[in-house]
């Protein structure tokens, strides 16, 4: 074994790596964005915890498939599917308890189970048959869609007491009033999902960071030859991080169906960009080997917070926030290349 | 023994898998429906009717669209930005036509503004919005799934502020011949993609155009240091295919009479992809085939039609689709050519050397 000789840094210049400048970024953006909106619009109930935490719960399923997002982009690859694959999960769980009268646990269990082997399907697609990720997964993305249609057009109500249980639950958030818990007003709370996408953040985050799966998506995104010629296990892995990330979409469809309550062959068209660009945002590099779960979690909360500024402007129309989001894009693709030549000069001196 | 080698060179092209699919496909529907292949000439209106007219007529968007995505994508680029661009153009078009839409809500046949603005701006603006996508990938050289995801979302959002969320229709005749007349019995949007296919053609293979866009696919460094401007050749490449969406946005909104900034284009970028893709275009660089391309866009379209006989509900064809499109995929995939092509030779010859 080899001993480990590495100085321990102190925590600031650990925490002030160059590598993070991308989150540090989004951070940052957020921030004045935040910031912006509370200056504005803080005497409406912009800053409010109601409003914080509703971001999340507006956007749970959104996180949830940009964890598994952020691992197949870090490996270098991209996954279409994810939106399709969210929806036919919508799409069982509505059929199977609606029509069929199954138990919806059976059903979630089910699609998560689809949602795991198309991805492994896809992820042997692409290594096996050296097909590239856009176009097998654009496939996939068919396929699912179809089959989503297969089963219905019409869109499909929920009414299942175990259903209406999960989203119905919710924990209020509380203070302390004269040493008594009272609900703070206005009433602000976490549902089911929100816990679900922080729980999938912290999968995400022990994934890449503390196992040896981690270190070899890494090492797969950085040079895919490299990581070949240094015997690391280039196909299991590539295979694995799809299957991971078909599972979070169907994760994501589970979190989605709790949501809505229904399910329909057209939900989410288009989800994949909003999953594709939250992670972007996040400091994701697409040509990989760069990026991080938490990263990706503050591009969802950013781009969250301009639909959030759209409603409370009330002025403006919704397709505001698609140019916004194309304007935020451009912006942080701008400064991520500007990093990267400029840590290239770096190493090039 | 040089008929065998040729053989194997054929076997080897994706084109050639490309074209027994469709043939495949044909004879599926032949069989299935024996008029399948039947073109009629109807006295009356002097026109061609038939399944065969309808499927060119319904493809060629796509293979417009896609004459442009070749090009991108055998520069090692993709365009996403296309079906955005589609409804970009629709929208403009209309807003000219419809200037006045705010007074007067009825559609008539008539144009506010001057009818060559109508054509003349959308095609511009998208050619510009091409360029946009062209000076991100060539100047900042940024990757061009992401660079052109911008304009993926912000073009319906343009296109959306340029016509105030609303649809408008129009009745005026000389924009509905766009695509709904018919020039020398055939369709017009025929008659644009042919022409379409023609210039894009003679402009890549007469030219050194193309050449180029091949070494630049190949390795844009090496092609620089050999002396080619490979940012222009980018430039030029990614507004042809704007402008060529511009087009297509013209006979999409022509088709329908009105213009749609949600559904108009929607997925176009993914057909269009896959039509080039199929056809023999390798998505890393490099060789392109524009005959490809168009054969690549029928098969999607033949499929299309060949479900509908069946009577399935159109949004599910997309599963019929994807599996078609997966056997093609498969059969071009490299290890399964190769396979094919080992067949009967003990040594294969001329390995091919891909990156």
């Amino acid at each position: 074994m080899l001993k480990a000789e590495t100085k321990r840094q102190g925590l600031f210049s650990r925490l002030f790596n160059p590598k993070f400048v991308m989150v540090y970024a989004t951070l940052g953006i957020f921030l004045v964005i935040y910031l912006f909106g509370a200056l504005m619009y803080g005497s409406k109930g912009f800053t409010s915890i109601r409003t914080f935490t509703l971001m999340f719960i507006d956007n749970a399923y959104v996180g949830i498939s940009a964890m598994g997002m952020t691992m197949v982009l870090i490996t270098g690859g991209i996954d279409l599917s994810v939106a399709a694959v969210a929806s036919l999960t919508g799409m069982f769980i509505a059929y199977g308890t609606s029509v069929l009268g199954l138990d919806p646990v059976a059903c979630m269990v089910f699609s998560l189970l689809v949602g795991t082997g198309l991805g492994l399907l896809m992820g042997a697609t692409i290594h096996c048959l050296n097909v590239p990720p856009f176009i097998t997964t654009l496939t996939g993305m068919f396929l699912a869609r179809g089959v989503c249609s297969l089963i219905s057009r019409e869109s499909i109500s929920i009414s299942h007491p175990t259903i209406d249980a999960l989203a119905g639950w919710k924990i209020y958030l509380m203070r302390l009033v004269d040493g008594e818990w009272v609900k703070i007003k206005p009433v602000a709370y976490i549902n089911f999902n929100v816990l679900l996408m922080i729980f999938m953040v912290i999968v995400g985050i022990v994934l890449l960071q503390w196992t040896r799966f981690g270190r070899n998506v890494y090492a797969i995104g950085g040079s895919e030859q490299s990581a070949k010629l240094m015997g690391l296990p280039v196909g299991r892995t590539k295979i694995l991080v799809y299957g991971f990330n078909g599972f979070c979409s169907a994760l994501a469809g589970i979190a989605y169906v709790l949501y809505v309550k229904s399910g329909w062959n057209l939900a989410l068209a288009g989800g994949e960009l909003d999953v594709i660009s939250s992670a972007v945002i996040g400091g994701v590099l697409l040509t990989g080997g760069v990026g991080y779960p938490i990263g990706t979690l503050l591009g969802v909360m950013l781009k969250s917070t301009i639909p959030a500024l759209i409603t409370f402007n009330g002025n403006l129309n919704s397709w505001w926030a698609k140019i916004a989001t194309g304007v935020l894009l451009l912006l942080f693709i701008v400064i991520q290349r500007i990093v990267v030549n400029y840590s290239a000069r770096k190493k090039a001196k | 023994m040089k008929r065998k080698l040729n053989w194997e060179s054929i076997v080897r092209s994706k084109v050639f898998w490309a074209v027994v699919a469709e043939a495949l496909i044909l004879l599926i529907a032949v069989i299935v429906r024996p008029d399948f292949l039947k073109i009629e000439y109807n006295e009356v209106t002097g026109m061609l009717y038939g399944v065969p007219i309808d499927i060119l007529n319904r493809s060629a968007e796509i293979i417009i669209i896609a004459m442009g995505m070749t090009l991108v994508i055998a520069l090692g680029g993709t365009d996403l930005s296309v079906g955005a661009l589609v409804a970009v153009s629709g929208a403009l078009a209309l807003k000219f036509l419809r200037w006045d839409v705010l007074i007067y809500n009825t559609p008539g046949n008539y144009t506010v503004m001057p009818f060559y603005l109508v054509i003349l701006v959308p095609l511009v603006a998208c050619t510009l919005m091409g360029a946009f996508n062209g000076l991100l990938i060539s100047r900042l050289k940024l990757q061009p799934i992401i660079a052109t995801l911008i304009l993926m979302v912000a073009g319906r959002g343009i296109a959306q502020i340029a016509t105030n969320g609303k649809q408008f229709t129009t009745m005026y005749t000389p924009y509905q011949f766009i695509a709904q007349g018919h020039v020398l019995w055939l369709p017009l949007p025929i008659i644009i993609a042919a022409v379409v296919l023609i210039s894009i053609a003679l402009f890549t293979r007469k030219t050194s155009f193309g050449m180029f866009v091949e070494s630049v696919g190949v390795n844009p460094n090496a092609s620089r240091v050999s002396g080619l401007k490979s940012n222009r050749i980018i430039m030029i490449a990614y507004m042809l295919t704007g402008f060529l969406s511009g087009i297509a946005g013209l006979i999409y909104s022509s088709r329908i009479s009105s213009c749609d900034s949600n559904n108009a284009g929607v997925n176009n970028e993914m057909d269009a992809i896959l039509a080039v893709v199929i056809g023999g275009t390798s998505m890393s660089g490099g060789k392109f085939s524009l005959a490809g391309t168009v054969v690549g866009a029928l098969i999607m379209r033949t499929i299309i039609t060949l479900v509908y006989f069946f009577g399935i509900v159109s949004e599910a064809i997309l599963a019929f689709e994807a599996v078609i499109i997966a056997v093609v995929i498969v059969l071009q995939s490299e290890p399964v050519r190769k396979a094919m092509a080992k067949r009967g030779h003990k040594k294969v010859t001329g390995g091919v050397v891909r990156a």
